[in-house]
């Protein structure tokens, strides 16, 4: 068409003129019918529906999944919930919140000012974003606050009472790194977990550590729900409740039970044995990796963080110079000292230079440029072999060695063993330690590698770091002859009846080839240290077990010009004191590894620890194959001594600690 | 195809009919985000952002020549059924139904988009088939657009969704009355909707002594025989079907004359209907702001219906005419079918509410349809 013809063309819907009419007339009448309808319900009945709101509210009521315990090696319960009786507020059913229920509640159990606004800030926000979730305002009434919320129940609108089952950690102070403890849940990690599937309510509480951290999933279960309908003050109205039928009930399932490696009977022999007022025991299964005791001092009370710790309790926690918190068997790293050498040792025989019967003769010290380095032994150890070296701790032997093959070698033979890197448990957390290399001096110290610094790392100073944990796999993996065992600390994981749902196995990270000849000459000096006249450990060695060791003492202060007494030094100044260990040499089964932090000497101060540990886990052994297992699922009553304090040791250092039982008198 | 605009469309703009469209947009995110609360929260800002999609989509159809789009009409309409046709095999299934394409993150329902396209392939029958002495449609010659919506009605029926398939019946339906038919396929229209009456009040209604006669309750499933039955008494089941019906009417009934106020509403609040962010939407609208602002959301859907009506009466020729006729008839019947079931007028079915219920799919063929009636508009004294 050209635009000429614009003007005689009608648009084709001026012809359907009265169709759209009566269309829009149709629609029209349409939206009236609505609005009548609308009319109808929100003008002429609406007081009635509205008073039906009012009268109708379906709430939903979390059925609590019950927690899994958590259980030794022998079914002994170590974690697990008691009833506490939580105060909770449901915003919705609350009328006159802030004026009349929480001044009353903040009354009967005496808040101060700074709580109860707390309590009303969290009312107000429960209203705006979930205001039918009851939000917990006091965690485990007293019996009184309990009897005088109950008498005065009918001015609380909104107020409830609800038996909630709260941690219950018999252990106390001992495993509590293992253990971990629980708080309530942030409002990130809600949304992020809810997120992906969970089901969170705010309050909740969550295992932030150790065990009820890694296995929280597992621990936790599945809510249930319960569909009840209240009136608008939260009261249940039974005949419409019928109505709701079989429906409303989706109950909860219960958390699995975590069942520990860790004999309970053991870990009392080490808490018990273990001097110092910091430090570490560790004592694994050299085939299989599990651990079968593990100190870390000093602990901390997992009831007092799972619950109402006061800023101040909070406060001294965190301020405590010793750290309570921080666990010491895998998250602290220390010099490793003398037990590193075997590392070192194992390096010299693989590097093809050095051989067991290599001799070096120690003159006293051992002479690196224009500086000479002083072994211990000023007169010096005279010619020495390999195993002789090891025995008597000789530094010139293992200077000598990295003198001649660097620091690449041992470095290497360090990070096969699993140092410098997280042993991967998972459960705790970990630092990686350091296995320093030339590359890691080129970029980090000043000035880049120098031979020297192969010197320090060789006797295990310098940058040499190292756990517990970390120390205890090296010398579990000589034992076994090369394997390298992931650690773990469960079991197995079992549902409420005890059924097995996951077992654990033993996890290799890796497998070393270490020539049987070589190993031997190390054992044979580990073995010396402790069972011959003269060696480090030998006033500790047990009567009837052959137990392989090395002491070791680590210097953490620089020292003076004066050599002081161990005991006349301040604690601070003190050096740590090692021992690592496994037992029996012929055919090992344990290794243990002892830090006693200031501890003084690994001979005196760390040794007999593991001896004990040793004997014990060996007495246990030989009595279990006579006595029928435990009944399982008792609860574990603590009857241990309190742990030794800062102040104490301060005072009785020097005096020989009493009760070593099982070292032997000589 | 060519994306412009020429000066000559912009007086033809409809303002009128895009304010409408924009203030119930908005009103919806609002809405929304008093609607949604966890685990929902985040609702109204995916909402908003599919909406400001939309916007995009809906200017995009609007550069496109509507000519075009008539004469790509046939490929369109096969697509939408090859669609629907493929939807049987690779078809993500969500609570019984198999309606969901799932591309990645995006869940895409076709169905949506169907409606379009029956409604653009009946415009085109009817433009294509246009004889000037022989207006009325007798029954043979409606075999074509009788076809043009069976198929894909039918195909949407097997998914089965039920709602949808409804939807393009009545909007076809509409589309065909508007083209004129013979008197007596009318009179056979009445006489089936007094059929269905009475079919319903035989089979739901009526007091009779089991096992009585029924004509059609026993051939229905039977959640969708608890529907009916739910709709004629809510109150007689308040655990099954009729439980939303009944907590529907509470919801709109409680909002009164000026509502419990935004973030307010107990019912909402207390998530009695799992549907409230989509099917449901609108009784959370009068829940919280009353019947005076249910009103004005009627007034603002009258304008549109209105404004896009007009847009079709002067539109340059039949195709545009009837292209705006059905959008308008699609958009109706849903506000009117979803408006009525959350009041209690209608049978619980699953659609949803035009721009206000919460939906990717629904959002995206409303702009598209808004689109296209922008696009008519303008070009209306093009040549």
């Amino acid at each position: 068409m050209t635009p000429s013809a614009l003007g005689k063309t009608t648009p084709p819907g001026r012809d359907l003129k009265r169709r759209f009419l009566w269309l829009g007339l149709a629609m029209v009448s349409g939206l009236l019918v609505l609005s009548l309808q609308l009319y109808r319900l929100q003008i002429i009945r609406g007081e009635e529906y509205a008073a039906k709101s009012v009268a109708n509210f379906v709430k939903e009521v979390r059925l609590r999944a019950d927690r899994g315990v958590i259980k030794d090696a022998r079914g002994t319960i170590l974690v697990d919930s008691r009833p506490s009786f939580d105060a909770f507020i449901t915003p919705a059913f609350c009328t006159d919140c802030s004026k009349q229920v929480i001044p009353r509640l903040a009354l009967l159990l005496g808040w101060d000012e700074e709580q109860r606004a707390k309590v009303e800030e969290q009312i107000r926000l429960g209203r705006r974003n979930a205001p039918f979730q009851a939000v917990p305002v006091r965690i485990d009434l007293t019996r009184d606050e309990l009897d005088l919320i109950n008498a005065r129940r009918d001015i609380l609108d909104g107020v409830e009472v609800v038996a909630v089952p709260h941690r219950n950690y018999r252990t106390e102070t001992v495993l509590s790194h293992v253990l971990g403890y629980m708080n309530e849940i942030t409002q990130e990690e809600l949304e992020r977990l809810n997120a992906d599937g969970a089901r969170y309510a705010l309050g909740d509480y969550i295992g932030r550590r150790g065990l009820e951290r890694y296995f929280e999933p597992r621990l936790r279960g599945v809510d249930g729900v319960r569909k009840e309908v209240v009136n608008a003050r939260g009261q249940k109205i039974e005949e419409l409740n019928e109505k709701l039928g079989e429906n409303s009930v989706i109950p909860s399932e219960a958390g699995s039970n975590v069942v520990l490696s860790i004999d309970m009977r053991l870990q009392e022999e080490a808490e018990r044995v273990f001097p110092g007022v910091a430090g570490a025991v560790v004592a694994i299964d050299v085939n299989t990796g599990f651990i079968r005791a593990l100190v870390s001092r000093p602990g901390f009370d997992p009831n007092l963080l799972t619950g109402r710790v006061t800023p101040a309790q909070m406060a001294a926690l965190t301020k405590d110079p010793l750290s309570p918190m921080i666990n010491r068997v895998a998250a602290e790293h220390y010099s490793p000292g003398s037990t590193f050498k075997v590392v070192t040792q194992l390096a010299a025989f693989k590097s093809g230079l050095f051989r067991p019967e290599t001799v070096i003769n120690c003159p006293g010290g051992y002479k690196l440029g224009s500086r000479t380095w002083r072994c211990h032994k000023e007169s010096g150890h005279g010619a020495m072999d390999a195993r002789h070296a090891l025995q008597y701790s000789c530094n010139t032997w293992f200077w000598k060695v990295a003198d001649q093959i660097g620091l690449e070698p041992i470095a290497e033979m360090g990070k096969a063993l699993g140092l410098g890197s997280p042993t991967g448990i998972g459960v705790l957390g970990e630092v990686p330690g350091i296995m320093p290399s030339p590359e890691y001096h080129d970029r980090l110290s000043p000035g880049g590698y120098t031979r020297g610094m192969a010197l320090n790392s060789a006797v295990g100073q310098g940058d040499d770091n190292v756990t517990p944990l970390q120390l205890a796999l090296v010398y579990a993996a000589i034992a076994n002859g090369g394997t390298l065992y992931k650690p773990q600390l469960v079991q197995r994981i079992e549902n409420l009846d005890g059924q097995v749902i996951d077992a654990f196995d033993p996890q290799v990270v890796r497998t070393l080839e270490i020539n049987p000849a070589h190993r031997k000459s190390i054992i044979d000096a580990l073995v010396a240290v402790v069972n011959d006249a003269g060696g480090t450990a030998y006033r500790q060695r047990l009567k009837d077990i052959v137990v392989a060791g090395k002491t070791g003492t680590a210097q953490v202060a620089a020292l003076g010009a004066v050599r002081l007494k161990t005991h006349q030094m301040a604690y601070w100044e003190r050096d740590h004191a090692w021992f690592a260990s496994f037992a029996p040499a012929d055919k090992p089964e344990l290794a243990v590894v002892v830090l006693n932090e200031h501890g003084g000497h690994g001979g005196t101060d760390a040794a007999p620890t593991a001896m004990a540990v040793i004997q014990k886990y060996f007495d246990l052994k030989k009595q279990d194959e006579t006595s029928p297992p435990p009944r399982s699922n008792q609860p574990y009553v603590l009857t241990l001594p309190p742990a030794p304090k800062l102040e104490d040791v301060m005072l009785t250092r020097g005096v020989p600690a009493a009760g070593i039982p099982n070292a032997a008198q000589h | 195809m060519q994306l412009s605009i020429e000066r000559r469309m912009v007086p033809h703009v409809p303002w009128a009919l895009i304010f409408c469209i924009l203030a119930i947009c908005g009103l919806g995110v609002w809405n929304l985000a008093s609607a949604a609360r966890p685990p929902h929260a985040s609702v109204w800002t995916s909402q908003a952002l599919y909406m400001g999609i939309g916007l995009g989509v809906a200017l995009m159809v609007c550069l496109v020549d509507y000519r075009w789009i008539q004469r790509m009409t046939v490929p369109i309409y096969v697509i939408n059924i090859l669609a629907l046709i493929a939807l049987r095999f690779i078809g993500h299934k969500a609570k019984g139904a198999e309606s969901w394409f799932v591309l990645g993150p995006v869940r895409v329902q076709p169905a949506e988009f169907m409606k379009i396209g029956v409604i653009l392939m009946l415009a085109k029958i009817y433009h294509d088939d246009f004889r000037p002495n022989q207006e009325s449609y007798g029954l043979m010659r409606l075999w074509k657009p009788v076809l043009a919506v069976a198929v894909p009605a039918g195909l949407v029926l097997v998914q089965p969704d039920l709602g949808t398939a409804m939807m393009i019946l009545l909007s076809s339906l509409t589309v065909i009355l508007f083209g004129k038919v013979r008197w007596y396929l009318v009179a056979v229209m009445v006489a089936g909707i007094l059929a269905a009456g009475v079919i319903i009040w035989n089979d739901y209604v009526r007091e009779a002594p089991e096992p009585r006669f029924t004509v059609l309750k026993h051939h229905l499933k039977k959640h969708q025989s608890q529907r009916i039955s739910g709709w004629l008494d809510p109150e007689a089941d308040l655990r099954g079907s009729g439980y939303h019906a009944a907590q529907s009417k509470i919801a709109v009934g409680s909002g009164g004359m000026s509502g419990k106020g935004w973030r307010e509403g107990t019912q909402t609040g207390l998530s009695f209907l799992p549907e409230q962010h989509t099917d449901f939407i609108f009784s959370v609208w009068a829940e919280e702001h009353g019947f005076l602002f249910c009103l004005v959301l009627l007034v603002l859907y009258g304008g549109l219906f209105s404004l896009a009506l007009a847009v079709g009466f002067n539109a340059r020729d039949r195709f545009g005419a009837f292209v705006a006729v059905g959008i308008t008839a699609m958009i109706f019947w849903q506000v009117f079918e979803n408006i009525g079931m959350v009041i209690g007028l209608l049978p619980v079915t699953g659609i949803t509410l035009p721009l206000m219920s919460y939906g990717g799919s629904s959002i995206m063929s409303m702009m598209v349809s808004v689109g296209l009636l922008v696009n008519i508009s303008m070009r209306r004294h093009m040549f």
